[in-house]
């Protein structure tokens, strides 16, 4: 990540790109494929930073039709805000 | 807008249609500005003035609401991008587009932005609808990031200068800001006013049973709170109060930190408390709703302000509202609100071994806690309500309609 914060720990850093892309609501949730093209990670190391932030209840996750999306919660939201208010 | 004159024949506006743009406004809460924002709009609409608040959608929050008379418009953000700066400048050209709305059926008189966050949709929305613009500056970039480091901290401090030589009037919360402002931004001193941050103290006028609160946030009802609020981020200086600790409960093995709030300094600050073997005596309960932050703080002994840069310190006056005796950093807007000794207690900047001090006093001393509190509470209903920082506010909007 360019800028501010370029040393973030990877799951913050999945957590800024998530917020900043606008998938902030359950309708706008991405699948784990989606964001790893995002954010440029191996999938692997995608779905370790998505299970950090899931603990911190950073993001939620719900599954349709067994496809699971995720999405940043309103304790995430403030997360990522913090750094530049 | 309805206008009279007084018996110097000067204009004097009675009611007005205010455009207020903030990227923040309950329950949208991340720093100050939101709570700010929505106690000058609520007192500004009980004056008889019509508020619309234009801010960001946040989850659970309806597009549009009526608060308190203030008519507050959410607009989604229907763009996003990986890069901040690029998400904030989308943002903004929803802001904008929900202000030529609105703008086809009302005349707003003024537009007040708050911070370098709306400055390109407040800027644009001034030239398009001829109206002035006031600009509440509530911290700059340099002074949240102790200088200017990277690109994005130079465009932003761009952006802020930007808004400020593109407003009409400048408003800061305190005479430590006024001084930051007008030396950086080199601007002209009559541009500025100086308007303090408020508090509706009403809220804290509830009766809490001090050991069910505690009890609910896992404390026991022997232990002495010694409460932090805020974001978790450097410029809070959390580091030096948990640095206080192992001093504190030497004095006081009763006294319990517990700090409210998030950011992205708190895995350091958890790695910091295990590391000097204080994580037992230091409890992280991350965001809490108003309602349980008001009660956490009317069961709290202490407030404890650490912050190495602060330009006003509303959670001041929170503490000051509630009862609670506080030890403060002397720096900024803290070292204006609170009189060392008498309103509260004033520590040395970046210094655990004062702050320490400051704490075991008022654990220490019941008399010198109470002098504090009764000082701080004739204070906030001398000089801190909303409808006294509205009154001023209108006075500026005044002046940037006549000038």
């Amino acid at each position: 990540m360019s800028g501010k914060f370029s040393s973030l720990p990877g799951e913050i850093y999945m957590l800024h790109i998530l917020h900043n892309i606008g998938a902030t609501s359950p309708e706008r949730a991405l699948t784990l494929e989606e964001i790893a093209r995002w954010t440029a990670m191996d999938p692997l190391e995608a779905e370790i930073n998505l299970r950090k932030l899931l603990k911190d209840r950073y993001i939620s996750v719900e599954e349709t039709l067994g496809v699971k999306r995720y999405f940043v919660t309103a304790d995430g939201i403030r997360k990522v805000l913090s750094m530049y208010s | 807008m309805w206008i009279c004159c007084n018996i110097t024949g000067h204009l004097l506006v009675i009611f007005m249609n205010i455009c207020m743009l903030s990227w923040e406004y309950p329950p949208r809460i991340v720093g100050g500005i939101s709570r700010h924002c929505q106690g000058l709009a609520r007192a500004l609409a009980k004056m008889g003035h019509t508020v619309y608040l234009i801010t960001l959608d946040f989850p659970g929050a309806p597009y549009y609401e009526e608060d308190e008379g203030v008519r507050v418009y959410r607009t989604a953000i229907e763009l996003g991008h990986p890069n901040f700066i690029v998400w904030v400048l989308l943002f903004n050209h929803f802001m904008e587009k929900k202000v030529a709305m609105l703008s086809k059926q009302e005349k707003f008189e003024v537009i007040h932005a708050h911070d370098w966050l709306v400055a390109p949709a407040s800027i644009s929305s001034k030239h398009y609808l001829g109206a002035p613009l006031i600009s509440t500056i509530h911290s700059t970039e340099v002074g949240r990031s102790r200088g200017l480091h990277n690109p994005d901290s130079y465009l932003i401090d761009g952006l802020e200068w930007w808004l400020t030589y593109e407003s009409k009037r400048i408003i800061v919360i305190s005479n430590s800001m006024r001084q930051e402002v007008r030396e950086h931004f080199r601007l002209p001193d009559e541009k500025i006013d100086v308007i303090p941050n408020a508090i509706d103290s009403s809220k804290y006028e509830i009766r809490v049973d001090r050991d069910d609160v505690k009890r609910r946030f896992g404390i026991d009802s022997s232990e002495r709170i010694v409460l932090f609020i805020g974001r978790l981020v450097p410029q809070k200086g959390v580091e030096y109060l948990i640095m206080a600790t192992p001093k504190i409960i030497e004095k006081h093995p009763e006294a319990r930190v517990v700090i409210v709030g998030n950011g992205w300094s708190k895995d350091y600050l958890l790695n910091l408390a295990s590391s000097i073997g204080c994580q037992h005596k230091v409890l992280f309960l991350g965001f809490l709703s108003d309602q349980d932050l008001i009660e956490l703080t009317l069961s709290s002994d202490v407030l404890v302000i650490p912050s190495i840069y602060e330009p006003f310190g509303i959670v001041a006056l929170e503490g000051m509202a509630a009862g609670v005796p506080i030890v403060a950093s002397n720096t900024g807007g803290l070292a204006e609100i609170i009189e060392h000794d008498k309103t509260g207690f004033l520590a040395y900047k970046e210094n655990p071994d004062s702050i320490a001090y400051g704490v075991n006093k008022i654990l220490s001393d019941p008399g010198y806690a109470s002098w504090l509190v009764q000082n701080a509470k004739r204070k906030i209903r001398e000089v801190y309500s909303w409808d006294a920082v509205a009154r001023k506010t209108v006075e500026t909007y005044e002046k940037a309609l006549r000038e």
